[in-house]
């Protein structure tokens, strides 16, 4: 048996912060919680002390100077989490406002250690400890004196066997804060604005002995509190696809003659880029495969980044949707992230069990993302799909692909390399009329059409038709008749396989 | 400040507590005695909360707004106050009738525990305030 010092981990009860701080808060851990005015610390601090404050482990909150006490409790109280029954019994808030006006840290400390003596917490919170340096400031040498307050500090809590975290304000991250050597843990918020979009990040900068999720993570506050969006990690979820030679099941699309043209329909687990211009069709092929999917009595998800709420929608996938087959990730919300989105689209597959995910589009897509998160989209596209693949469901996204014909591209994003399978859908002019064509381009690992197909949309979906046999440079959108007086041949399926 | 009683029952606790505590043939001195106990354990509950001055501030606002109805309640008014003190109240009232001590006593309670209510909500205050109508 081992004797080492098991660290218990406490679950924080803020969504999505467990998992970024790797397992949830060391206790007996002496943290910071730092950020700009107006960024969520208090919120935050709250939101953990309502959720781990019991009889047996009671919370201290001392508010010194900060935001006057009555203040606090009238804004906090607005927030789900906050229990009045809790005041008094498991969550005591004490005000040293006093204490810290004389500008005495001693005196401060002497209170702090007074009601730690008196209630033994096992949480204790400091708000804020911006005025606690403000104090200090009063007297000569204030950066020494301040030292001493944080060692004591810290030293004191982690005897008293208390969770203890100090709230801070203005710290910039380059500051040689003696704060930050004595924390074991140090939680940055922060406020990014970029144009008019505003997006609340929360970074992880210090945790002693656990591995945490690197890098700033976006969060939301609502009136339930704050979530953040923590990145799917791949390993959390269940095993992912391995890719055999003979890729057993296959998701058929919906249009008989493309899932041919696919060798059999899209292997499951597989992404499918479905690129075109506008209007070649590209929702209403998504359209068929949600709806081939609930045909087979598979469950589906669909994140609509394209139509206006307030159009109509494919009705077949209205209905679905009504039905409650196919779930919906619509979201309004300003200011989104990748990983918000993603958490959206996770939780909806979890719910139906959705086999089937369409993302129509990926330029509507990137629309809605804050701005700030735009020039990251190729990185946040690739980390995206690998995380639903992860889950094994079947992706299709659609691409809006502007008809140049002096080159061929499948996205705009140079993306395409990210995906298992690519259709492409293309105008073409012929005779004064223009005429649809699509190929499909790759199927990862599996044999597949090459040929460039016509089609047309009818009222019940897609018609593939024939190869567009006797024309040459489709690609180029002004194809020529070939020369020779040779027939097209009738069918060219089986042959054209690779 | 429009002081609307979203809870009539806080005001029968405020009056029910008085009561209680000076007995129901009480007279000016023994309400004076009762209501100078009843804000002690008020700033007792508040003050290490709030801190002196927001409980100081609470109990002058109080005292401000209560001088519409009970004049003489204005020489408690003192805009540098640092604690809750309601030293003062205990003579004032005792020099009073029976009746209006009792009346004026306990509109100044109950207007400073509406002024809290409508900081903090009705519930939150009356947690914050329970061990004074409900002492153990």
């Amino acid at each position: 048996m081992s004797s080492k010092v098991n660290i218990k981990q406490l679950a924080t009860g803020v969504p999505g912060l467990d998992a970024v701080l790797g397992g949830g808060l060391p206790e007996f851990s002496f943290n910071l919680i730092a950020g700009q005015p107006g960024c969520g610390k208090t919120t935050l601090a709250h939101q953990i002390m309502f959720a781990l404050a019991t009889q047996e482990r009671p919370a201290l909150f001392f508010t010194v100077l900060g935001e006057p006490p009555l203040k606090m409790l009238r804004y906090q109280q607005q927030f789900d989490f906050f229990d009045s029954e809790a005041l008094n019994q498991s969550v005591r808030f004490i005000n040293l406002s006093e204490d810290a006006m004389a500008g005495d840290l001693d005196r401060v400390l002497r209170r702090i250690v007074e009601e730690v003596t008196t209630h033994s917490p096992g949480l204790v919170f400091v708000d804020s400890f911006r005025s606690v340096v403000l104090a200090s400031q009063g007297n000569g040498d204030s950066h020494n004196k301040l030292q001493q307050f944080m060692q004591q500090l810290g030293m004191l809590m982690t005897s008293w066997q208390a969770t203890t975290f100090l709230i801070g304000e203005y710290f910039t991250e380059t500051d040689a804060n003696p704060v930050f050597t004595v924390a074991d843990g140090l939680i940055w918020m922060r406020q990014s604005v970029e144009r008019n979009s505003m997006v609340r990040k929360i970074e992880i900068m210090k945790m002693r002995g656990q591995p945490t999720l690197p890098g700033p993570h976006t969060f939301r506050i609502s009136s339930k509190g704050i979530k953040v969006f923590a990145p799917l990690s791949t390993h959390s979820l269940e095993s992912g696809r391995t890719i055999s030679p003979a890729i057993a099941s296959r998701a058929l699309l919906g249009v008989p003659a493309l899932d041919e043209m696919l060798g059999g329909g899209l292997p499951r687990g597989y992404s499918l880029l479905v690129a075109g211009p506008s209007g070649s069709g590209k929702s209403i092929l998504a359209a068929a495969f949600l709806a081939e999917g609930a045909r087979c009595g598979e469950t589906g998800v669909i994140a609509a980044f394209e139509q206006r709420p307030d159009r109509a929608r494919n009705p077949l996938v209205a209905r679905l949707i009504e039905e409650g087959r196919i779930g919906l990730v619509d979201s309004q919300a300003p200011d989104v992230s990748i990983d918000e989105i993603l958490l959206l689209i996770t939780d909806e597959i979890q719910r139906l069990k959705a086999t089937r995910v369409v993302i129509d589009s990926l330029s509507g897509f990137e629309l809605t993302l804050a701005p700030t998160f735009r020039a990251d989209f190729r990185e946040s596209m690739l980390r995206m799909v690998s995380a639903l693949a992860a889950t094994g469901v079947s992706v299709l996204m659609t691409s809006e692909l502007e008809d140049r014909y002096t080159d061929l591209r499948f996205s705009p994003y140079g993306t395409a390399f990210l995906t298992d399978a690519i259709i492409v859908m293309r105008y073409i002019e012929v005779e004064s009329r223009l005429r649809r064509v699509m190929a499909v381009v790759k199927v990862r690992a599996s044999a597949h059409s090459d040929q460039l197909r016509e089609f047309s949309i009818g009222a019940d979906g897609i018609h593939v038709g024939e190869m567009v046999g006797n024309l040459d440079g489709l690609l180029g959108g002004r194809p020529t008749r070939k020369a020779a007086a040779e027939p097209p041949p009738a069918h060219a399926n089986g042959a054209d396989r690779v | 400040m429009p002081m609307q009683n979203p809870e009539g029952n806080r005001t029968t606790a405020a009056l029910a507590a008085l009561a209680r505590r000076a007995g129901p043939d009480a007279d000016a001195a023994q309400i004076a005695v009762a209501m100078a106990a009843i804000w002690r354990e008020i700033s007792a509950a508040l003050t290490p909360i709030i801190g002196n001055r927001g409980a100081a501030a609470l109990y002058q606002r109080s005292v401000h707004l209560s001088t519409a109805l009970h004049p003489w309640l204005s020489v408690l008014m003192n805009s540098n106050a640092a604690t809750l003190d309601a030293s003062e109240l205990e003579p004032l009232l005792a020099q009073q009738t029976r009746a209006e001590a009792m009346v004026g006593g306990s509109d100044l309670l109950q207007t400073f525990q509406q002024l809290l209510a409508s900081l903090i909500g009705a519930s939150l205050t009356e947690r914050l305030l329970r061990s004074v109508w409900n002492p153990l």
